[in-house]
């Protein structure tokens, strides 16, 4: 039932190449908008007016990986940040491409050696209580100090390592970064080692640059690990409710949480409507169909995640203003390792490709409704998608038919030297799947897929953490085909959705390697090295050819373009974030 | 009989230190995930491993992690803290406890007493069709797997999906707040948990209860002409359930660990469970904690049972 | 309670057999065994059973020809046109008597493949745990000293340990890549059959142990030692041959015991490999979808029931056959 979603990040590799998403004062010209939202929340309508008042309870089975901005990074953590943190830029539930200054008053300001950004904060946000004052440029600067002690552990460093004087390792305690300066309480600069403004820029939607208050902070982040976890202070409309101290009294680890209203949030500061009063959330719900039962039966409810199957079934068919799709923005694969033999031969896995019933392997995640059949590898929302074909894709023959195509496969591997069209050789192909559905699941229906074309499997399940970081991750390991892979957007851009995955350079032998499939063609790695110096329209045609380039090698069967569904109550009018794929408290209301 | 506790108590601390030394060494060939790698977020450089590592305490060597343990443990009655998230396990075990201990509590009740009252009228009446009949009856009781009766029952009779809608189902047992209102979400759960156990009870009793029925003393007791049921109950019961009792406290020892299975198929949030999903998440510190706890119970329960033993049965002498 | 030779006193009229042979008249005694057989035979109920789990036995090492012959597909045959556009899967229809489960595979074959996993592992523990026990248990009853102290701990560390999270626990740890202990235990039925056995020998050597503890005192192990005889010709000779009834009925509750061991583990989802049909794991399945498929709960249910139940009856007709005191 859990839904944790890896969010990607950045290799210090790709830091060193520009990030383009909103060049300075120009807007982004990315055709395909984040709104692929379909259902019965239609996106246009989210906006406009809602009942005010009123208490909205969400149902769930995952807690929040942390409420510290400064350490959060899933998307159970990011459903509370966003509406009790205000971050420098966010989205909006429209618009999962354009970042809006929230805490920042304007876009922000990038000289001409892309090597300085300032960012002017907007007057008139304060802390909740018990800090209560007004928020200034320095209690920025912290945030981002202390994102870079061990104390707490901020995952996502790489980002803003360009930025001078940021550590290169996780400090002892809070250090001060010389790069980040204050010259006045509403103005913030930060000066880059090298030219990387537009990503840096681009970045700061990141939980990251939440307002932090050093006084009131620094006695929590000098334990190890830091207890402000416990103590967050809001700036956003909501805060998790808390004592006179300071203690987030509003979350029980593992058991709920309780958004309450930001008394010192000041609406006219805000583009948020914030219509609720009240939010309850359960993190330990044991049983996902009932409390999906209970959601679409009851009143003034919302589920965290996608609903099982049979709930599913029931909100699409029957509920149709109950419940809104949102564009995952990831794709899910089957990454086929090129170094292993004999899948280390492209006409191999051109076979392998062509033979796979997808279709059933998405149908063992929940079939059509929980996602769409990948033609190639950048996603519905991401710039690039419809540049790169669209849903129907380049057109390769081995991807054309989802139910899988026995003789297009018979063809490529007689062309890889089995005349009998089937695997005749010895090798026994290591096969790494989750012991837990929907893992499980999808990976018996790959080795049903592979064993059709006469492969040997071995199979084996581990617990669902272990796939990446023990098995899938670790080169050493010689796992042939990892059972449980995908890869999620941290925002909407072309190149951190395919780089980290597919660049030969980006293999990292001893652990921790994202290229799966350990593809390494000179020719991608070549073509990716140019696009990434490039800017707006041009930039996203380029990694638009990167992404056909990528599916013609074959590196991996694609099986699902991710959609998550929201489901609520008749009652609720919903609205759903696509930035962080979850129900969005800041719009929601009630009917 | 003092030296014996105090002996007792002594062994079973080296026991359940062994208990911890084993249980790191089970961890070490966990193919779960590195917990440093699961805090530090995606490519992490190794300098975030080694710093997450440091905090977690897994940098040291697996004797010194194994002493620090112990010294928390026994100097501040620290459990250590969750790998997964930061949560303080005594807390987390403490929590779950009262869960488990109403399910195996209620479901003891239950099977005592029924197991021991159909035990008793099968004994009386044996080798008649009713005592056939329940012996039989009781094997299928022990031969179902429980968490298949378990699903069943909800599919039949629990209130939001059953067939015959009657008592709450999965799930309820965590919304109903408050001690009684928590008592008609435990029925189903009871029963269940409960059938093996009386049927196991009922023969158990059933048999004692026969051969404690042809002593001498109770042909003495006959003879002396007092009523059968006296002679049943206050001749042959109190010397057959002795042994029934002794029972008892063993299985209610383990089941603080072993109702895992109900637990789940009822979503009760029990020590079970947890210890469960621990491992599952390569959750060291949980794993170790309930681990720890569990075999504490189960250790207990032996002396309490070995003690209630030597004070009932005057012929022990230790 | 006694668990040694039956007692000749009680049913003195079936210990004597009287035939007729021509003009004389002989009274001969029936041997133990044969009492004991005759008993049991006379067991209408544990005879019946016995039958059903010759049946099940058949089950099981015809599952192939069964599965042939009723035309259902092969239990590890996914079928995605089987299960519905959320993934659901279809009931009970022609050509699949017990309905798919969540990937289109056939029940009824799995079901009937499920057999095999079941008996194989309570067989093979079944017999592992006997072999490891009885020689622990005889050791340690029978030389007592620090022999017996070093078993004794052994087997209380292990008691204490909370059965399933032990098993859980090295079912995880065993499901690696490479297994463990060097590769001797492959995950699968390597793992479980393992498990089970590490978590269930104590009780037989603790069993075995009380037994041999109180033979040793009898007097005709006396006056086997008085004569000379060796440590090794008396277990073989006196002691073992005592253990045998004892034995016998343990092992009995042992192997339906075992079956629900293995449900319960694969229930868990620990150790075997998901494609093979496990009744356990089959039921772990049903449960987020009993609602709406009941099939796959019930027939892997039942199988297991039936199963479970006449290997238990069995053993009672055993036990009552052997102690006819607490027969009916």
């Amino acid at each position: 039932m859990t839904r944790s979603t890896l969010r990607p990040l950045l290799a210090s590799v790709v830091a060193a190449l520009a990030l383009v998403v909103a060049a300075c004062g120009g807007s982004d010209s990315g055709s395909s908008t984040g709104s692929s939202s379909s259902g019965g929340g239609a996106s246009a309508s989210q906006e406009t007016g809602g009942k005010q008042g009123g208490v909205l309870k969400q149902l769930g089975s995952t807690d929040v990986d942390y409420l510290d901005p400064g350490h959060t990074y899933y998307t159970a953590g990011y459903q509370v940040l966003y509406p009790t943190q205000r971050t420098l830029y966010s989205f909006k539930p429209d618009n999962s491409t354009d970042p809006v200054p929230d805490l920042a008053a304007s876009k922000p300001e990038i000289s001409s050696d892309l090597k300085t950004i300032t960012v002017k904060i907007r007057p008139g946000v304060k802390f909740s209580p018990p800090v209560n004052r007004a928020v200034t440029s320095k209690d920025v600067k912290y945030a981002f100090e202390r994102f870079f002690s061990a104390n707490v552990g901020g995952q996502y460093a790489s980002y803003f390592s360009s930025i001078e004087g940021a550590p290169s390792a996780p400090t002892k305690g809070v250090k001060p970064i010389s790069g980040i300066t204050t010259p006045d309480d509403q103005t913030i600069v930060f000066k880059l080692k090298e030219p990387q403004a537009v990503g840096v820029a681009a970045a700061l939607v990141m939980p990251i640059s939440a307002p932090v208050p050093e006084e009131y902070a620094s006695k929590f982040d000098a334990k190890n690990p830091s207890t402000y976890n416990t103590h967050v202070v809001a700036t956003g409309p909501y805060m998790v409710k808390n004592d006179a101290q300071g203690n987030t009294v509003g979350y029980q680890a593992g058991k709920s949480i309780d958004l309450v209203r930001n008394p010192n949030w000041d609406k006219s500061t805000d583009y948020r409507p914030a219509y609720l009063d009240e939010i309850q959330m359960t993190t330990n719900e044991s049983d996902a169909s009932i409390a999906a039962q209970q959601v679409l039966t009851g009143s003034h409810l919302a589920l965290d995640t996608n609903p099982p199957a049979a709930q599913l079934k029931d909100a699409v068919t029957t509920k149709k203003g109950q419940f809104v799709q949102l564009p995952g923005g990831g794709y899910r694969y089957f990454p086929l390792n090129t170094t292993i033999k004999p899948l280390d031969n492209i006409n191999v896995r051109k076979a392998i490709i062509a033979a796979f019933d997808r279709d059933a392997a998405l149908k063992a995640r929940g079939g059509k409704f929980t996602g769409d059949i990948p033609t190639h590898f950048l996603p519905p929302g991401i710039p690039g998608f419809e540049e790169a074909g669209g849903m129907a894709g380049p057109g390769y023959d081995f991807l054309k038919n989802p139910r899988g195509d026995m003789t297009v496969a018979a063809n490529y591997m007689k062309k890889a030297g089995y005349p009998s069209g089937k695997y005749t050789g010895n090798a026994k192909l290591l096969l790494i799947a989750a012991n837990a559905d929907p893992g499980k699941a999808q990976a018996q229906v790959a080795k049903a897929q592979l064993e059709k074309l006469g492969f040997k499997i071995q199979f084996r399940t581990v617990p669902q953490d272990a796939v990446y970081t023990e098995y899938c991750q670790v080169p050493k390991k010689q796992v042939a085909i990892c059972g449980s892979a995908g890869w999620f957007k941290d925002f909407t851009d072309p190149q951190s959705m395919l780089e980290v995955t597919f660049k030969g350079k980006n293999i990292a032998p001893d652990g921790g390697n994202n290229n799966l499939a350990q593809l390494n063609d000179p020719k991608v790695d070549a073509a990716m090295d140019k696009a990434s110096t490039l800017q707006g329209d041009a930039r996203i045609k380029a990694w638009a050819d990167i992404d056909k380039q990528i599916t013609a090698d074959a590196p991996a069967v694609p099986f699902d373009w991710d959609k998550t569904t929201i489901i609520w109550s008749k009652d609720v009018n919903g609205v759903g974030n696509p930035y962080y794929d979850a129900l969005d408290y800041s719009f929601t209301s009630l009917k | 009989m003092g030296p014996y506790i105090i002996r007792r108590i002594l062994y079973m601390i080296v026991v359940l230190l062994f208990v911890i030394a084993i249980t790191f060494l089970i961890f070490f060939i966990l193919p779960t995930a590195d917990p440093a790698a699961l805090r530090a977020g995606r490519s992490p450089t190794p300098e975030t491993l080694k710093a997450i590592r440091e905090q977690l305490g897994l940098n040291h060597s697996l004797p010194e992690q194994f002493w620090l343990y112990v010294k928390g443990l026994v100097l501040h009655f620290d459990f250590g803290n969750s790998f997964i998230n930061d949560q303080d396990v005594r807390g987390l075990i403490f929590d779950r406890l009262p869960n488990t201990l109403f399910l195996i509590t209620g479901a003891a009740i239950l099977w005592f007493t029924f197991g021991v009252l159909i035990g008793t009228i099968s004994a009386v009446k044996t080798g008649t069709f009713l005592d056939r009949a329940t012996m039989t009856t009781a094997l299928v009781a022990i031969s179902a797997p429980v968490y298949w009766l378990g699903l069943v029952a909800l599919y039949l009779f629990a209130s939001d999906i059953g067939r015959f809608p009657i008592l709450p189902g999965n799930g309820a047992y965590q919304d109903a707040h408050g001690f009684f209102a928590k008592i008609p979400t435990l029925i189903l759960p009871w029963i269940v948990l409960a059938s093996a156990f009386a049927a196991i009870y009922a023969r158990l009793t059933r048999s004692n209860l026969i051969e404690v029925m042809s002593e001498d003393y109770v042909r003495t007791a006959r003879a002396k002409g007092l009523t059968e049921r006296r002679v049943v109950i206050r001749h042959g019961l109190r010397a057959a359930i002795t042994p029934v009792v002794t029972i008892l406290g063993l299985d209610l020892g383990i089941l603080v660990g072993g109702a895992i299975l109900t637990e789940s198929v009822f979503g009760i949030p029990g020590v079970g469970r947890l210890a469960y999903d621990a491992i599952q998440r390569g959750d060291l510190a949980t794993i170790q904690g309930t681990t720890l706890f569990l075999a504490f119970a189960v250790v207990f329960m032996n002396l309490l049972v070995d003690i209630l033993y030597a004070f009932l049965d005057p012929r022990v002498r230790y | 309670m006694s668990a040694g030779a039956p007692e000749l006193l009680t049913g003195a009229e079936e210990a004597l057999s009287v035939e007729a042979t021509g003009a004389e008249r002989e009274i001969t005694a029936r041997s133990p065994t044969q009492l004991f057989w005759r008993r049991f035979r006379q067991d209408k109920l544990a005879m019946v059973a016995l039958g059903f789990v010759i049946l099940i036995v058949f089950v099981a090492i015809l599952a192939p020809l069964i599965v042939k012959i009723v035309g259902t597909p092969n239990p590890q045959t996914t079928n995605a046109d089987l299960t519905d556009d959320f993934g659901q899967p279809l009931g009970p229809r022609a050509g699949h008597p017990f309905g798919v489960d969540k990937l289109g595979r056939d029940v009824f074959s799995r079901t009937i493949y499920g057999s095999r996993v079941s008996l194989e592992v309570a067989f093979i523990a079944t017999a592992l745990i006997v072999l490891i026990g009885v020689t622990m248990g005889l050791l340690a009853g029978y030389y007592r000293g620090a022999l017996d102290t070093l078993l004794t701990r052994a087997m209380d560390l292990l008691l204490a340990f909370p059965v399933l999270v032990l098993a859980i626990g090295i079912g995880v740890a065993c499901s690696g890549k490479d297994g463990c202990a060097g590769g001797l235990i492959q995950p699968g039925l390597t793992v479980v059959i393992f498990v089970i056995t590490l978590t269930t020998w104590p009780y037989m050597a603790r069993i075995v142990r009380g037994q041999v503890l109180s033979l040793r005192e009898k007097e005709f192990v006396e006056a086997a030692q008085s004569l000379g005889a060796s440590d090794k010709r008396i277990i073989f000779k006196e002691i073992l041959p005592n253990l045998v009834a004892p034995i016998i009925v343990y092992s009995t509750i042992l192997i339906p015991q075992n079956i629900l061991y293995e449900a319960a583990l694969s229930f868990l989802g620990v150790g075997i490999d998901p494609s093979t049909p496990s009744w356990g794991a089959m039921i772990a399945d049903a449960t987020s979808i009993f609602k709406q498929a009941w099939w796959f709960m019930t027939f892997p249910g039942i199988a297991l029931l039936v199963t479970v139940l006449a290997f238990n009856l069995v053993g009672d007709g055993l036990q009552d056959a052997l102690n006819p005191r607490t027969s009916k």
